[in-house]
């Protein structure tokens, strides 16, 4: 096996972090595929922004309660709150030291997704969102158990509306739909009967706790997957869990998160699906497994991927000098480019791949690239932090493949970074 | 491209060597459709008025309207609809009555995304019309005005273009690369069919803008310029089969009887115009108008003189080849019919997805297991 290239070690940073900065993408240039996913894997110590100010949930239902001015008041103090919850992501995806395991965490929060929206209260969306964080390269058992009991997926699913004698099937259907199997591998009785499982699970959204209420719990005997008995929820999952489809599920998932939005290979599927298994589902496994894979550095799937807005926005920042926008205005613009943190638009989360480029966003992308690198005082600031090379490198860091438009035949630094910024192949990664 | 064959629709692949000339698209559609958002979710009740049923009037004591005008079985028009009162002579307005859904959400947002998507799960992407009208290469299938989201066109295969107005697209398009290149792969080939519908419709906006443009007044207000603007593409033959613009300010949770008044006025008066314009550009013939909104309001006032979020409402059809009358049943202001004092809708809303599709457009109706296509037009 040789050794990576510059190129290479763009594709696996820009692949599995948040942009590519020069200098760590450099230092994997000239290892083996093992020792680069190795250094890249390596944990950094996580440091999230301080919790921003958030009123409590009690004082928030006090308020509802008032009047029906009372309840606008509520609702709008939410969503200012909301947007506090969404910066806050923001300005920690922009300098996090772990990008990968923050790329990680936005996967998850794609995978069991909720939204502010549905849940209204910031909180529980934050606590959900640094549990996904620090288990975003841990276990996955450990994960969907806890998020079963977690407080905004109970509200997002409706979990907490699901109690004996009338039952809400929401959480049931997505546990199996969504976050294990994927449709085509259980039948409505099922969910039926996951459903009955999880009766009595409920929050205090004062706390922004579990709770459990014995007398909502449904104690009867029922048949799942072709299991009988009075299964609690944590039974039905490990139900889930002993099926192999799981683990082939996810690794489908990380299919079109590492490498196409094409179709998986069955057998490649399978061979990632038995590491991740074995592993006892352990999510660095089967990473490491994908990440040392032939289909991820085969040629054929190089800038095959359409970037995310996360990966636009934030990518572009982190691996280029220009001057920092604030988390405020990042939002905005991810949202403008359909990707609003915490705001998934539906249940499956952002559909991904070319779905991200849409006549609406295609030009708020352009737009954005032409603002960052037209002339001006700070574009040309900016010059002077660009690292000493050639034009060849230069290409081979930003772009994925080569660019479909000339390059500009004048010299230039920030000229040939504008061109290739704005090359469609920009778009991909 | 021939205007009778616009629905043969030719391959996704982008065009090889095009040039920035080649973005000039087919001819006008036979069938366009103009939706209207009523943002903020209309009040049916006061609209397409019940004016004989004493459980509206006891449910209203303030906000009922006495002097509606009477179309037929008991149902009137609110007043300040009444510039479209000869559209109701001529036999060109169909009221469609109590549409919805089963469990309604009363979130504007979700249900808005209910109604555009079609979909009551939350789990479908594409709007209604990426479903009803596949993507043409290098064409324009639907022009929004006044808003940046795509709405029903938003989607996967979404030929769909949105602007807050034609001048500031024009103004961001300008920076959109033109030239074409060789798209190696399924997402670079995507972003050129992408890049070419934005620049088709640059291309197109600027000859309608540049065009001529209809001698009917339009109100001078946000809503009668976008419909104004919407009649100059349509009469300068732009090849887009579906527009919309959005009435903003229907979420009338207090002292709603001036604003809501003033809202149809607007709305009537708009609509007008817009047919008026299209009869005389010979036009009115392949055009069908279309309300939506979020959900209707409740059926009994607030305290603070307005209403809160409901569920079923009528939906109102404008158009030369419409089938003029009222359509499907008004549902019961029975309090003990309601379900949690809401009317319970008596069509689906995705019927009327199914009759644009089926009988305006002869698509397949993306819908056919569960709903059927309704008469009206």
């Amino acid at each position: 096996m040789g050794r990576l290239s510059f190129s290479d070690t763009r594709h696996l940073v820009t692949r599995t972090a948040l942009g590519a900065e020069w200098g760590s993408t450099k230092a994997l240039e000239g290892k083996t595929r093992q020792e680069a996913v190795n250094i890249l894997l390596k944990s950094a110590p996580i440091k999230t922004p301080g919790l921003p100010a958030l009123t409590p949930w009690a004082n928030v239902t006090r308020m509802k309660q008032q009047s029906n001015m009372g309840k606008d008041r509520a609702r709008k103090m939410m969503k200012i709150e909301g947007q506090r919850l969404k910066n806050w992501w923001m300005k920690h995806l922009l300098h996090t030291d772990a990008p990968v395991n923050e790329h990680m965490t936005l996967f998850w929060h794609n995978h069991f997704t909720s939204s502010l929206e549905k849940v209204e209260q910031p909180h529980l969306l934050y606590l959900q969102n640094q549990f996904l964080r620090k288990n975003a390269m841990g276990n996955f058992r450990v994960m969907l158990h806890a998020i079963a009991r977690d407080p905004a997926m109970l509200v997002y699913l409706d979990g907490d509306k699901n109690v004996k004698g009338s039952p809400n099937e929401n959480f049931a259907r997505e546990l199996l739909e969504l976050f294990t199997l994927g449709r085509g591998h259980y039948n409505e009785a099922d969910i039926k009967a996951a459903a009955i499982a999880f009766t009595g699970w409920g929050t205090d959204r004062n706390r922004g706790t579990y709770t459990y209420t014995q007398a909502k719990h449904d104690p009867r005997r029922f048949t799942f997957m072709g299991r009988t008995g009075a299964f609690t929820g944590d039974q039905i999952i490990d139900i889930i869990l002993e099926k192999p489809r799981v683990a082939e599920y996810i690794a489908e998932n990380f299919w079109k998160e590492f490498i196409s939005d094409s179709p998986p290979d069955p057998r490649v599927v399978r061979r990632w699906a038995a590491v991740f298994k074995n592993s006892n589902y352990t999510i660095k496994a089967l990473l490491i497994e994908v990440l040392n894979s032939d289909q991820f550095w085969s040629r054929k799937y190089r800038g095959t991927l359409t970037k995310s807005p996360i990966d636009l926005v934030v990518g572009t920042l982190r691996t280029l000098p220009f001057p920092k926008l604030s988390a405020g205005k990042l939002s905005h613009i991810s949202q403008l480019l359909g990707q609003d943190l915490f705001d998934p638009p539906t249940v499956k989360g952002w559909p991904g791949g070319t779905a991200w480029i849409d006549t609406q966003t295609l030009l708020v992308r352009i737009s954005l690239l032409n603002k960052l690198t037209r002339h001006s005082k700070a574009s040309e600031k900016m010059q002077s932090y660009l690292p000493k090379t050639t034009g060849t490198e230069v290409v081979d860091w930003l772009l994925p493949m080569a660019p479909v438009l000339p390059l500009p035949t004048a010299r230039g630094k920030r000229r040939m970074v504008r061109a290739l910024m704005l090359d469609p192949v920009y778009q991909l990664k | 491209m021939n205007r009778r064959d616009f629905l043969q629709y030719t391959s996704l692949m982008p065009l090889a060597g095009m040039l920035p000339d080649a973005f000039a698209a087919g001819q006008r559609p036979d069938q366009i459709v103009l939706l209207v958002h009523l943002q903020g979710a209309n009040d049916g009740l006061n609209t397409l008025i019940p004016f004989r049923d004493d459980f509206y009037h006891k449910a209203r004591p303030t906000l009922a309207i006495k002097k509606g005008i009477p179309l037929k079985n008991n149902m009137a028009m609110n007043p300040y609809l009444k510039d479209l009162m000869p559209l109701w002579e001529q036999g060109q307005m169909a009221w469609v009555q109590g549409v919805g859904y089963s469990r309604p959400s009363r979130s504007h947002f979700h249900s808005l995304d209910v109604w555009e998507t079609a979909s009551t799960r939350h789990n479908e992407d594409r709007g209604w019309l990426t479903r009803v009208l596949p993507a043409r290469a290098s064409a324009v299938n639907g022009v929004v005005l006044g808003d940046n989201d795509l709405g029903p066109m938003g989607g996967k295969g979404s030929a769909a273009v949105a602007m807050e107005d034609p001048s500031t697209f024009l103004r961001q398009t300008k920076y959109i690369n033109k030239q074409n290149y060789r798209a190696s792969n399924p997402s670079l080939a995507h972003m050129l069919n992408v890049q070419n519908t934005i620049n088709t419709a640059a291309h197109e906006l600027e000859r309608a803008y540049h065009g001529q443009h209809s001698k009917v007044k339009f109100p001078t207000s946000r809503f009668g310029r976008k419909l104004e603007q919407v009649t100059k593409m349509i009469i300068n033959g732009m090849d887009t089969p579906v527009y919309k613009v959005t009435l903003e300010g229907f979420d009338t949770h207090a002292g709603q009887m001036t604003p809501h008044n003033n809202l149809l006025y607007h709305l009537g008066g708009g609509l007008k115009a817009f047919s008026d314009a299209m009869k005389q550009a010979g036009l009115w013939n392949n055009v069908l108008v279309m309300t939506y909104s979020e959900f209707g309001r409740r059926v009994a006032e607030n305290k603070s003189g307005g209403t809160d979020h409901g569920a079923a409402a009528p939906q109102l059809i404008l158009g030369g080849r419409v089938r003029g009358g009222l359509h499907g049943r008004q549902p019961s202001l029975d309090p003990s019919k309601l379900y949690d004092g809401d009317l319970v809708h008596t069509v689906d809303f995705r019927e009327m997805y199914a009759t644009l599709a089926q009988r305006w457009w002869k698509r397949p109706n993306p819908w056919a297991s569960q709903h059927r296509p309704l008469p009206f037009v």
